[in-house]
């Protein structure tokens, strides 16, 4: 065991002389930094901002008597996650142990940061995603149910949510509804623009064509902004919420990245598949919906599951049009100068879920990729 | 010019497909000459010639999929719309011969993401609008037919070449053409799967299918067509019954191709 060790440490960090010196200086360093990070986080840190400010951080100005809405989120986000998962992650042995681990986990650190109750909610939330992960796995569950409970999800989210109004969403939860909801929206508008760029009517090519390129060279925030400006000049009579116009300013932005990767994924279709429907007789429209849309769509999978990783990162930009998502309800907090003191608690615990969710995201990516490379030709 | 043409209607047929004068080229390229061609009713015919003569360009042209510059093609009395009429949208009249041909390809070209009940369910699905149910019926027959009735359920990547063939040729039958184009269909085979492929084939024609076959299985062509086409650099140079291409080439270059084919 032992030298196993020594045999690994020495082929992997001191095989040469340079690789040697290096590791001599990294990994001091290194572990000072964990040392000296680790004495922070457990004896110096106030961790208690998180628990107090916790309402705050997940739903922003969300009316307290109202939570079981946000509640209900969760537990239907969990709920779809382990749907999605389902389809492609076998829940196997191993896996679900860790998944037990954590789902006990998030409980008891719920529980201590906030009260019992909660702690149970959200247990109870992460159980429900590990019900319907081995549910839809062990059901074989087809696809296209699979997703169409999937759509239904996010607009129950919508509908349970909205009642309080939709200037009180915030925190991780506006955050999350933000993400979900525009990634949703930018898929159709995306797939049009695709196949409008390789359309044979001159018109509809030039107008995708132009549109995807401004999009792509100009900045989020900037088509963000401008919606949000344009929206009421455009109906001076009514009034769009900001979150909607924000979420429109995102799905048009982004719809056009989604509309380059359909395009490459259409550009990978084979062109015998394409005179294979022809000479079965295929209109254009079942040509491109049975045939060369789901082989394209499938290769593009992993690069649009990553892109939601995007929309997720880019989200902590609503701050500009008056909306409090995540980052910005940390902030908020800060302002309190009762809490002047604890930027370091919040900024770490603010870097910790966005990396959790961050990773979480890229893995189910690199999963899929591995899932669809084996399951197709 | 000097082809020698057996028309169809000699051996008193109707004609199905009828080709007169067809030039086609890419761009400079003139790949077929003043092609004339007529295929009755019941007729299986083969064409043979070098790579790169024209035979799939010219079996291309009969469903659609390669368009011409000149001469008239007719199938089942439809005649192919031209170039220029496809620009303003002889897409109906097009869709409306394809519905009669069937065609298999050489490298099977099956949808990968469909089972093999699917793939050949889904044109009847959905471009003549048969329900579900009778669709998925009628494929498992289909399959049966060619032997793959246990194999419905698989997607295309977990068969054998082989056995993707007979699924595409299914395919094809679905739709209940008049006529089946086959390019090359046993070219891309391992040897041990071409004969399954060629039995089906066989059995298609013995139930009197109108069909094209380019294929390079001379013994296959001497069994089951009723007329030998050898085209050569674009160009019908000698049309026949078997035994008359195989066995009295009239053509001096027929007669080379034909040793080069035949000797292994
Ligand atoms: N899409 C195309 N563009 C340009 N040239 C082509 C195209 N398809 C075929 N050709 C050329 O036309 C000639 C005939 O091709 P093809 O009909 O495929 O021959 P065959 O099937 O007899 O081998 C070949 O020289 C080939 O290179
Ligand atoms: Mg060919």
């Amino acid at each position: 065991m032992t030298t196993l060790a020594l045999r690994w440490v020495h082929r992997n960090l001191f095989a040469k002389p340079f690789d040697a010196a290096l590791s001599l200086v990294i990994i001091p360093m290194l572990a000072w930094a964990v040392y000296a990070f680790a004495h922070w986080a457990l004896v110096e840190a106030h961790w208690q901002v998180v628990g107090g400010s916790f309402k705050v951080l997940m739903t922003g100005i969300y009316p307290a008597d109202q939570l079981w809405r946000a509640w209900f989120s969760v537990a239907t986000l969990c709920a779809m996650f382990g749907a999605g998962l389902g389809l492609s992650v076998r829940p196997g042995r191993a896996a679900s142990t860790v998944v037990a681990l954590g789902v006990a986990l998030t409980g008891v650190m719920v529980a201590v940061a906030i009260d019992v109750h909660s702690g149970m909610l959200a247990a109870g939330s992460a159980a429900l995603g590990v019900a319907a992960w081995c549910g839809v796995h062990h059901l074989a569950a087809d696809q296209r149910i699979v997703l169409s409970g999937l759509l239904a999800g996010v607009v129950a989210i919508f509908v349970v949510l909205s009642p309080p109004g939709f200037e009180v969403w915030g925190g991780l939860l506006l955050s999350v509804v933000l993400t979900i909801a525009v990634s949703i929206l930018t898929l159709p508008f995306g797939i049009l623009l695709a196949l409008g760029r390789q359309s044979r009517i001159t018109s509809l090519r030039v107008i995708s064509t132009a549109y995807i390129e401004t999009m792509r060279s100009v900045p989020l925030i900037l088509v963000v902004y401008w919606i949000w400006i344009i929206v009421p000049l455009l109906a001076p009579d009514t009034s769009v919420p900001g979150l909607l116009r924000g979420m429109a300013g995102f799905a048009l932005f982004f719809a056009a990245y989604v509309a380059e990767y359909v395009r490459s994924g259409l550009q990978a279709v084979p062109k015998g598949q394409i005179e294979a429907a022809r000479s079965l007789a295929m209109s254009s429209w079942t040509l491109n919906v049975d045939i060369v849309l789901p082989q394209a769509l499938r290769v593009v999978v992993p690069s649009l599951v990553g892109q939601i990783l995007d929309i997720f990162n880019g989200a902590t930009l609503v701050f500009i049009i008056g909306l409090t998502d995540f980052l910005r309800a940390g902030q908020m907090i800060l302002a309190d100068p009762q809490n002047s003191g604890r930027t370091y608690e919040i900024y770490v615990f603010l870097f910790a879920v966005y990396l959790a969710i961050g990773g979480a995201i890229t893995y189910a990516s690199r999963r899929l990729e591995a899932h669809l490379a084996r399951g197709s030709r | 010019m000097n082809a020698i043409q057996i028309p169809a209607a000699a051996t008193s047929r109707e004609i199905i497909v009828s080709i007169i004068s067809l030039n086609k080229s890419f761009g400079a390229f003139h790949v077929l000459k003043d092609v004339d061609l007529d295929v009755g009713r019941g007729e299986v015919v083969v064409i043979i010639g070098a790579s790169g003569s024209g035979k799939s360009t010219l079996i291309r042209c009969v469903n659609g999929l390669e368009m011409y510059q000149s001469g008239r093609l007719t199938v089942d009395g439809f005649s192919m719309p031209t170039e220029a009429d496809r620009a303003i949208g002889g897409e109906r009249e097009l869709a409306r011969i394809r519905k009669g041909v069937g065609m298999v390809f050489q490298q099977f070209n099956l949808f990968p993401h469909m089972s093999a009940i699917d793939n050949v369910a889904i044109a009847p699905i959905r471009v003549r609008g048969r329900k579900p149910d009778e669709a998925r019926a009628n494929a498992l027959r289909l399959l049966d037919r060619v032997g793959l009735r246990d194999h419905a359920h698989k997607l295309p990547s977990q068969l054998s070449g082989g056995q993707q063939q007979r699924v595409a040729i299914a395919r094809s039958l679905a739709m209940e053409p008049h006529i089946m184009l086959f390019d090359e269909p046993t070219s891309a085979l391992d040897p041990e799967m071409v004969g399954e492929v060629l039995d089906v084939m066989r059995e298609l024609a013995r139930e009197g299918m109108t069909m094209m076959i380019v294929t390079h299985e001379m013994g296959f062509a001497r069994e089951v067509a009723d007329r030998v086409v050898y085209i050569d650099h674009g160009r019908i140079l000698e049309t026949g019954t078997p035994a008359e291409i195989f066995d009295r080439p009239t053509h001096e270059r027929t007669r080379t191709f034909l040793s080069r084919v035949l000797r292994h």
